[in-house]
C-alpha cells in the first residue's frame, strides 16, 4: 500500500481503507484478486449445484429433487460454472499477471477494469436470485436453445432474467478484453518486443480477440431470443417463417470459441510452470505462438460440430468434422512443446508441477475424446450423451480447471507473499486427480451405452456406474475443502515467499518475478528495460 | 523469449529516482456506481416487462442515475488527462474505441447472419406474404446519411485549420442530416405499420427488419447525442489542433454507424429481387 508523502509538485490521489478501498481501486492487482476471489466462491456455489446433481443421480428413486428443479440444477452449474467461475478466474490471473509480466505499472483503461469487474455483481445477483422467482431458474439447459427456452415452453420468467444476465456478462467480458488488448499493445516495457511476450499475455491477447468478436454475436442471438419471448417477434418461430436452426448456429458460433476462451489462458500458464519447474528453457517458443494464433482463427471455423444431429447439410458436416479434426494440429504442436520442455529436465515435482503433469494428461485424453466426437457417424450415436459429458469435463475440469490449481500454487507467492503447504497441496493434486478421473472416465462407458445427460433419471442398469461416479465426487469434494483451508491458512502466515521463490529468473527471465511478493502498488520502482 | 534479459536488474527494484505512486491511477468510485447503474437498469426493464407498479418510474429514474454517472466519470477522465501523456492516453483511447467498434460491428454480423440465412433457405424472397419494399424514400435517406459522413470529415477539417466557425456550420449541418434521416426512418416505419400492416410480429422477415433498422435507429440516435456533445463543447472552444480525443470518437462512431447502414441498406433494400 502506498503510504507516500506528496512529495513537491506530484499531487498523490486520494487513498481509502478498508472496504472503501477495495471498492474504489482501480489497482490491477487488487481488481485481479477480486476476481479470483469471486470466482472461487462461484466454484463453490456451482460446485455445490453439480453435488447435488450426483446426489440425485446416486440414486433417483429417492427424489432428492424434483425433475423439474434437477433440470434448474443442470442449466445453472453449466453457467455458473462458465460465466461466472471459469472466465472470472482466468480473468482475475490475467488481470493480476499481465501488466507485471510486460512491465507496466497498471491496466490502460484503469477504471474501466473495475467496472467490468463490477458488471459481475448484477448478474451474478440476478443469475441466484432466479431460482427464487415463479417457475425457478432457467431449466432448458446453458444452451437456451428455441423451441425450449421460447414462451411456449419456458414461461418461468427466469429465463428472462438468465438471458439479461448473460448479456450483462458479455458486456463485463468485452470491456475487460478491449482493456488486454490495449493494454498489451500499447504499454510494453522498453525492449518488450511482441516475440518476447510471456506465453501468457500471449494466449491473452488472443483469448481477448476471441471475446471482442465472439462475445456480440451471442447477445445479438439472446437479444432476438428475448424479443421472441417478450415481443412476440418471430426469430426463432417456424410458424412465422423464423428458424430455431439458426439460433444454432449463432450460439455455438460463439459456443465453441468460447471453450478456447476458457482453455487458452490456461494454456498460457502451463507455458511459465513447466520450464521453470523442469529448469529448462521452454521448448518451442515461435510454435506455441503460432499455435496459440492457429487455434484462435481455427476456433471460429468448426461450430457446426455441436450440429451434426440437428439437420445440417451434407457438406456441412464434412467442413465441420475436418476443420474440427484440423483444430488438433495446433494442440498437438502445444502438447510436444510441453512434453520436449520436461523431457531431459531436472523437475521439480511442487504441486505448481503435479498439477501441470496431471493437466497434459487429462487434456490429451479430452482431446482424443474430442476427435472422437468430431466423426459424425460416432457423434451420431453419442451426441446428448455421457459420452459428451465426459468428453467436455476432461478439457474443462482436467483442462481449465486443473491449470487453474497449477497456477494459483505457481502465482499465489507473488500474489499474497506467502507460500502454500506442499504437503496439503499433494493431498489436493491427488484427491482432485483421482477424484476427477473417478467421475468422468466411467461417463464415457455410460454415454456409449446410451444414457442421456440433461435427465434426472436413467434406466436401472445404469444405477451401478452412477453410484460408482458419485463416490468418486466425494474426492473431489475433500481436494476442494482442502485446498480452500490451504489459502486460508496460508494467508495467516508471515510473509516470507522472496521476489523469486521458484528461482524462475534463473532459467529465463519473467518481470512479475522481478520485482517484490506482492507487488508495490506501482509494481515496479523504474519501468524495467528488456533487452 | 530466448534473449530477454533485464538491462539493470537493479532498477526494477529499488531505484528511487522519483516517488513512483505517482504513477499509479487515481482511486474512484464511478465503476462501481456505472456497474450498479446498469444493472439497474436492466433488472428494471424486467420489471416493467412484469408490469410490476412503478417500475416504469424506477426505470426512468435508474437510467438518468446512469447517465449522470457516466459523465461523472467522463469529467474525471477529462481533468485527469490534463496531467497525462495525451499522445498516449489519446492512442489507448483510439484503440480501445477501435475493439469496441469492432464488438459492436459483430453484433450487427449475427443480425445480417440471420438475415442471410433466412434469404438463401427460403423458397421465396420477400417470403410469402411479405410486401417488396419501396426503395426511393430510404435511397434519399441513404444519400443524406452517408452525406453527412462527407460534411462531418469537413468539420473536422475545417476545426483543424483553425477554422472554427465552419466546423461548426458544419457540425450542425451534420446533425441536422442525421436528424433528418432518423425522421424518414420514423416515416417508413410508420408507413410500413400503418398502411401496409407490416409489423414488427408479421414474420421473422418484418421482426428481422424492424430489429435492424431499430437498433441501427438507436445507434444514430447514440451518434446524435455525441455529435451534440462535441458542438457543445466546440462552443465553448475546447478544441484545438491538439486536443480533440472525443471529436475523433463521435467522427469514428458516426462512420461506423454510416457503413452499417450501406449494408443494411443494401441487404434490405436493393437486394430483394425473387
Ligand atoms: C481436439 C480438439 C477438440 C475437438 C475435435 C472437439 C470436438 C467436440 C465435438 C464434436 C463436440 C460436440 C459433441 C456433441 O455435442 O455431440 C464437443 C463438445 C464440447 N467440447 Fe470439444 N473438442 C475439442 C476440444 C475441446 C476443448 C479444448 C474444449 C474446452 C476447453 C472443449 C469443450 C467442449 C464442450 C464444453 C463441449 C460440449 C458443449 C455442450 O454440448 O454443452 N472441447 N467437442
Ligand atoms: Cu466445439
Amino acid at each position: 500500500m502506498s503510504t507516500h508523502v506528496a512529495t513537491a509538485g506530484v499531487t498523490q490521489p486520494r487513498q481509502y481503507h478498508g472496504v472503501l478501498d477495495w471498492i474504489t481501486t482501480t489497482d490491477h492487482k487488487k481488481i485481479g484478486i477480486m476476481y479470483i476471489v469471486f470466482a472461487l466462491i462461484n466454484g463453490w456455489l456451482g460446485g455445490s449445484l453439480a453435488g447435488l446433481i450426483r446426489l440425485n443421480l446416486y440414486n433417483p428413486d429417492w427424489h432428492i429433487v424434483s425433475p423439474a428443479l434437477y433440470n434448474q440444477l443442470m442449466t445453472m452449474h453449466a453457467t455458473i460454472m462458465i460465466f461466472l467461475t471459469l472466465m472470472t478466474a482466468f480473468a482475475g490471473f490475467g488481470n493480476y499477471l499481465v501488466p507485471l509480466m510486460i512491465g507496466a505499472r497498471d491496466m490502460a483503461f484503469p477504471k474501466l477494469n473495475a467496472f467490468a469487474f463490477w458488471l459481475l455483481i448484477p448478474a451474478a445477483m440476478m443469475l441466484y436470485g432466479s431460482f427464487f422467482v415463479v417457475g425457478g431458474a432457467a431449466a432448458d439447459g446453458w444452451w437456451s436453445y428455441p423451441p425450449l427456452s421460447t414462451a411456449q415452453f419456458s414461461a418461468g420468467h427466469g429465463e428472462d432474467l438468465w438471458i439479461l444476465a448473460v448479456i450483462l456478462l458479455g458486456i463485463s467480458s468485452i470491456m475487460g478484453a478491449i482493456n488486454f488488448l490495449v493494454t498489451v499493445i500499447d504499454m510494453r516495457a522498453p525492449g518488450m518486443n511482441w516475440m518476447k511476450l510471456p506465453l501468457f499475455v500471449w494466449s491473452w491477447v488472443v483469448t481477448a480477440w476471441m471475446l471482442v468478436l465472439a462475445v456480440p454475436v451471442l447477445s445479438g442471438a439472446l437479444f432476438m431470443l428475448l424479443s421472441d419471448r417478450w415481443l412476440n417477434t418471430g426469430f426463432y418461430r417456424p410458424a412465422l417463417g423464423g428458424d430455431p436452426l439458426l439460433y444454432q448456429h449463432l450460439f455455438w458460433f460463439f459456443g465453441h470459441p468460447e471453450v478456447y476462451i476458457m482453455i487458452l489462458p490456461g494454456f498460457g500458464m502451463i507455458s511459465h510452470i513447466i520450464p521453470s519447474m523442469a529448469r529448462k528453457k521452454l521448448f518451442g517458443y515461435k510454435g506455441m505462438v503460432m499455435a496459440i494464433w492457429s487455434i484462435g482463427v481455427i476456433g471460429f471455423m468448426v461450430w457446426a460440430h455441436h450440429m451434426f444431429t440437428a439437420g445440417i447439410s451434407a457438406s456441412a458436416r464434412v467442413f465441420f468434422s475436418m476443420a474440427s479434426m484440423f483444430i488438433s494440429v495446433p494442440t498437438g504442436v502445444k502438447i510436444y512443446s510441453w512434453l520436449a520442455s520436461v523431457w531431459g529436465g531436472v523437475i521439480r515435482f511442487t504441486t505448481a508441477m503435479k498439477f501441470a503433469l496431471g493437466f497434459i494428461f487429462t487434456f490429451v485424453l479430452g482431446g482424443l475424446s474430442g476427435l472422437m466426437l468430431a466423426v459424425v457417424p460416432f457423434d451420431i450415436l453419442v451426441h446428448n450423451t455421457y459420452f459428451v459429458v465426459a468428453h467436455f469435463h476432461y478439457v474443462l475440469v482436467g483442462g481449465s480447471v486443473m491449470t487453474l490449481f497449477a497456477g494459483t500454487y505457481y502465482w499465489f507467492p507473488k500474489i499474497t507473499g506467502r507460500m502454500l503447504s506442499e504437503k496439503l497441496g499433494s493431498w489436493v493434486f491427488w484427491l482432485f486427480f483421482i477424484g476427477m478421473n473417478w467421475v468422468f472416465m466411467p461417463m464415457h462407458l455410460l454415454g456409449i451405452e446410451g444414457m442421456a445427460r440433461r435427465v434426472a433419471n436413467y434406466r436401472i442398469e445404469f444405477r451401478p456406474l452412477n453410484q460408482f461416479i458419485s463416490e468418486g465426487f466425494i474426492f473431489m469434494l475433500l481436494a476442494g475443502i482442502l485446498f480452500t483451508y490451504s489459502i486460508i491458512k496460508a494467508l495467516r502466515e508471515p510473509k516470507t515467499a522472496g521476489d523469486d521463490p521458484w528461482q524462475a529468473n534463473d532459467i529465463e527471465l519473467h518481470l512479475e518475478w522481478a520485482t517484490s511478493s506482492p507487488p508495490p502498488a506501482y509494481n515496479f520502482a523504474e519501468i524495467p528495460e528488456v533487452d | 523469449m530466448e534473449h530477454a534479459s533485464l538491462a539493470s536488474p537493479a532498477a526494477a527494484h529499488a531505484g528511487m529516482h522519483a516517488d513512483p505512486s505517482a504513477h499509479t491511477p487515481a482511486p474512484s468510485f464511478w465503476p462501481i456506481l456505472l456497474a450498479g447503474g446498469m444493472g439497474a437498469v436492466v433488472f428494471l426493464v424486467f420489471l416493467v416487462y412484469l408490469g410490476v407498479p412503478l417500475a416504469g418510474v424506477l426505470l426512468a429514474a435508474a437510467v438518468l442515475y446512469t447517465l449522470v454517472a457516466a459523465s461523472g466519470w467522463a469529467n474525471t477522465i477529462a481533468v485527469e488527462r490534463r496531467h497525462m501523456d495525451q499522445v498516449q492516453t489519446n492512442k489507448d483511447l483510439t484503440r480501445g474505441f477501435f475493439f469496441f467498434l469492432a464488438s459492436e460491428g459483430m453484433i450487427f454480423v449475427s443480425y445480417f447472419e440471420y438475415l442471410y440465412y433466412s434469404r438463401f433457405t427460403s423458397a421465396h424472397w420477400p417470403p410469402a406474404g411479405m410486401p417488396t419494399l419501396e426503395t426511393t424514400l430510404p435511397a434519399i435517406a441513404t444519400l443524406i446519411l452517408v452525406g453527412s459522413s462527407f460534411t462531418l470529415n469537413w468539420a473536422v477539417h475545417a476545426l483543424l485549420h483553425g477554422k472554427k466557425t465552419a466546423a461548426k456550420n458544419w457540425m450542425l449541418l451534420t446533425i441536422a442530416m442525421g436528424i433528418t434521416f432518423l425522421g424518414m426512418q420514423g416515416f417508413e416505419w410508420g408507413f410500413l405499420n400503418g398502411v401496409l400492416g407490416f409489423t414488427l410480429t408479421t414474420g421473422a422477415y418484418s421482426s428481422a427488419y424492424f430489429l435492424m433498422t431499430g437498433f441501427h435507429g438507436a445507434h444514430v440516435t447514440v451518434g446524435l447525442l455525441m455529435l451534440a456533445l462535441v458542438y457543445w463543447r466546440m462552443e465553448k472552444g475546447e478544441y484545438n489542433q491538439q486536443y480533440h480525443m472525443s471529436l475523433k470518437a463521435a467522427e469514428y462512431y458516426w462512420h461506423f454507424v454510416d457503413i452499417v447502414w450501406v449494408f443494411l441498406f443494401f441487404s434490405l433494400y436493393l437486394f430483394q429481387s425473387h
